[in-house]
């Protein structure tokens, strides 16, 4: 199964790896990218970096655990790390279960990427010096660690950060990656349609309206009416907004029949018809085929 | 009284500036490393005047890249200064003309040989004499003498030929330059063959075959080998790349050089092969790795922003001598993050050939040793668009 290879400076690639791993095993990189087993061998040694992407099995790691760098993208039902596990970086993005970190650990000086982890609270105490820290899409995380340093960025996007505290007031924030100031992170109530409409940069437009919402967004723009029925929700619109380099937003105005809440929901430009529009948002590719009895 | 020594090396010059201020006067010894050099004397009207003076000089001198000639080294080691080559991107414009402080000079068969210079071998596209040439020199009594070689273009008309054949000379003849010390395999510059296209080759041999060799500098990324060693002389490593494969950072981190003071590593862009991530670096940025290094440079990087706030955090800093990160693509980004160096025992941090904001320049400007912050004249900083400086 291995190159006969395994001496010093090695990389050991074994893809949709299915077999137990042999005893002992020594390397300096391990690439492990869709491994099948729930577990690895607690006597494995890899010098820099594991990858451990897609196993979408893998339950539980080593304690103990000390790599370079440490990837686990999309482990689907890994649900905590091991105690005493040792990294500068960690990349956890798309582990949706995850949620207990160990009592002990050293995480830092790197990034720990933790994009999507939609389980995820809390963040340890003992993380407290990295380079990046992305929590894009952490939608329960609420609060920093007290003594979270960083030398690079912060990814705060969909989470339920409000605030930074003092000693971070000046770390470089992002969005999913696009590079946002303060006030369009925590002053969403600040921005408005023009502002949004005026800024040159696609990525960011996006964000701002985004943070405004975008029923509101359409609202201050005066969106163009390109139709209008009504629904079980009552009056329904397909609204338009051109954009800059961009394709223009169009979205279907509607309220919801039971609790009366009026939102936009985008849909392809093309739409033509707030029929059409519903048709897309249920899933139909060709709306002929979309004869709802009732809307919801 | 002040007195300080500095000298500048690079792949043009090689030259010292020496003050002495004593009272009201100083005077400064300046020229060639190996010359007795100039001197001029300037008297002030008062005593806080001179050192006042001499203080702006010598900060002068050390923003421009001079550095202090520390004790002078045992007999046969080279400066710490001795091992940089590329200072500023235009000097990859120009053959080296100077090499561990020695002239470089082309070797010519019909000239009798020397042993004060250090002789380029190479080819031209129409005349393939590296070898001759080569094999012509080592039989020479000034290759007995002889420390430090230059290996041009030795790929004639076929851009893409490996060093191996010019190599396995030099290996077969070991005996011939048993006082080498410093070797370049690679001096070529774009007019001649395109970073990216020069097929290189693993090194690991070469330096088996030389225990003694304290440099060795390389220029190529292509086929660019190490198989991992231990050579207990070796104090400088450079490597030159448009494009470095990660395999290369994992053979340096997985080879033994305990005496090893001066890494340089261009990474590159990965249009050109560049594989190496920042996750590449972790076991050297550890500071487990050689513990003599005083020099660690990570240049032409595209990567260089998220290096800088790794770096910054790493144990290794906390014992370099000099960070180099020029001749890549750092913005604000990283810049902001080296501002954490504040407190670090660095005497240079290089991030020649930048992008970051005159803002960001003026903030580092004011770390408390000297920073290279500049860029070429014909550079242009666009945040959005960036290049490495060889990216080709």
């Amino acid at each position: 199964m291995f190159g006969t290879d395994t001496g010093r400076g090695a990389k050991i690639e074994l893809r949709d790896c299915s077999q137990p791993l042999p005893a002992k095993l020594r390397c300096f990189d391990l690439d492990l990218t869709g491994y099948q087993l729930d577990r690895l061998p607690d006597d494995l040694h890899v010098e820099s970096r594991l990858i451990l992407d897609n196993a979408t099995r893998l339950r539980s790691l080593p304690a103990n655990l000390k790599v370079g760098s440490l990837s686990l993208r999309n482990c689907a039902v890994l649900d905590a790390l091991p105690e005493g596990l040792e990294c500068w970086f960690l990349d956890m993005t798309g582990c949706e279960q995850f949620s207990r970190w160990p009592q002990r650990a050293n995480i830092s000086t790197g990034s720990v990427i933790l994009r999507d982890c939609r389980s995820l609270a809390y963040l340890p105490p003992w993380l407290t010096r990295l380079a990046n820290l992305d929590l894009a899409g952490c939608l329960q995380l609420q609060q920093l660690p007290p003594d979270l340093m960083l030398t690079g960025w912060l990814d705060l996007a969909g989470t339920a950060i409000a605030a930074l505290p003092p000693h971070l007031a000046d770390t470089r924030l992002r969005w999913r990656g696009v590079r946002i100031d303060r006030r369009i992170a925590f002053e969403p109530a600040s921005i408005s349609a023009m502002e949004a409409l005026r800024e040159p940069n696609a990525e960011l437009r996006r964000v701002m309206i985004e943070r405004m919402g975008a029923l509101e967004f359409a609202q201050q723009a005066n969106a163009q009416v390109l139709d209008e029925d009504t629904d079980a929700g009552g009056r329904r619109r397909l609204l338009h907004i051109p954009l800059e380099q961009d394709e223009p937003l169009v979205g279907l105005n509607c309220r919801c029949p039971s609790t009366g809440r009026e939102y936009l929901l985008r849909v392809p430009p093309k739409t033509k018809t707030c029929h059409q529009a519903a048709a897309w948002i249920a899933g139909f590719d060709d709306p002929r085929d979309y004869h709802p009895d009732y809307e919801t | 009284m002040i007195e300080r020594k500095l000298i500048y090396m690079d792949a043009k010059s090689s030259k010292f500036w020496n003050i002495r201020q004593d009272g009201e006067a100083f005077t400064v010894t300046y020229g060639r490393i190996g010359t007795s050099g100039q001197e001029t004397v300037k008297t002030f009207a008062s005593e806080a005047l001179a050192v006042k003076e001499a203080e702006k000089l010598i900060k002068e001198k050390l923003g421009k890249g001079y550095v202090e000639a520390s004790a002078p080294p045992a007999e046969g080691a080279l400066p710490l200064a001795a091992f940089a080559n590329i200072n500023q991107r235009d000097d990859l414009f120009r053959n080296a003309g100077t090499f561990v402080g020695m002239r470089v000079v082309d070797y010519a068969m019909d000239k009798p040989a020397r042993s004060d210079v250090a002789y380029r071998f190479r080819s031209d596209w129409d005349d393939d004499q590296i070898v001759p040439a080569l094999e012509h020199f080592l039989a020479t009594p000034a290759a007995l003498e002889a420390t430090a070689i230059v290996i041009g273009a030795w790929f004639g008309d076929e851009s893409s030929n490996t060093p191996d054949e010019v190599l396995d000379v030099l290996i077969q003849n070991r005996a011939r330059v048993p006082k080498l010390t410093a070797l370049f395999v690679g001096d070529v510059t774009s007019e001649e063959n395109e970073m990216s296209w020069i097929t290189q080759t693993d090194m690991a041999p070469l330096l088996t075959a030389f225990p003694d060799l304290q440099l060795l500098r390389t220029r190529g990324g292509t086929d660019l080998k190490l198989t991992p060693l231990k050579h207990t002389n070796l104090r400088a490593l450079a490597m030159e790349t448009g494009g470095m494969d990660a395999s290369v950072v994992r053979s340096v981190c997985s080879s033994d050089f305990e005496r090893l003071e001066h890494l340089e590593l261009w990474l590159g862009t990965d249009e050109y092969g560049a594989t190496v991530r920042v996750e590449d670096l972790q076991p050297l940025l550890s500071g487990k790795l050689f513990p003599n290094l005083k020099y660690l440079g990570l240049r032409n990087s595209q990567i260089a922003d998220q290096i800088a706030v790794v770096v910054v955090n790493s144990p290794l800093v906390q014992r370099l001598e000099t960070l180099d990160l020029s001749l890549g693509t750092l913005s604000d980004e990283g810049g902001e993050a080296l501002l954490h160096l504040k407190d670090s025992q660095l005497k240079k941090l290089n991030l020649h050939y930048h992008y970051m904001s005159p803002e960001m320049v003026k903030r580092l400007r004011a770390l408390p040793f000297p920073v290279d912050a500049t860029t070429p004249p014909d550079m242009e900083v666009d945040e959005e668009d960036r290049f490495v400086a060889v990216g080709e």
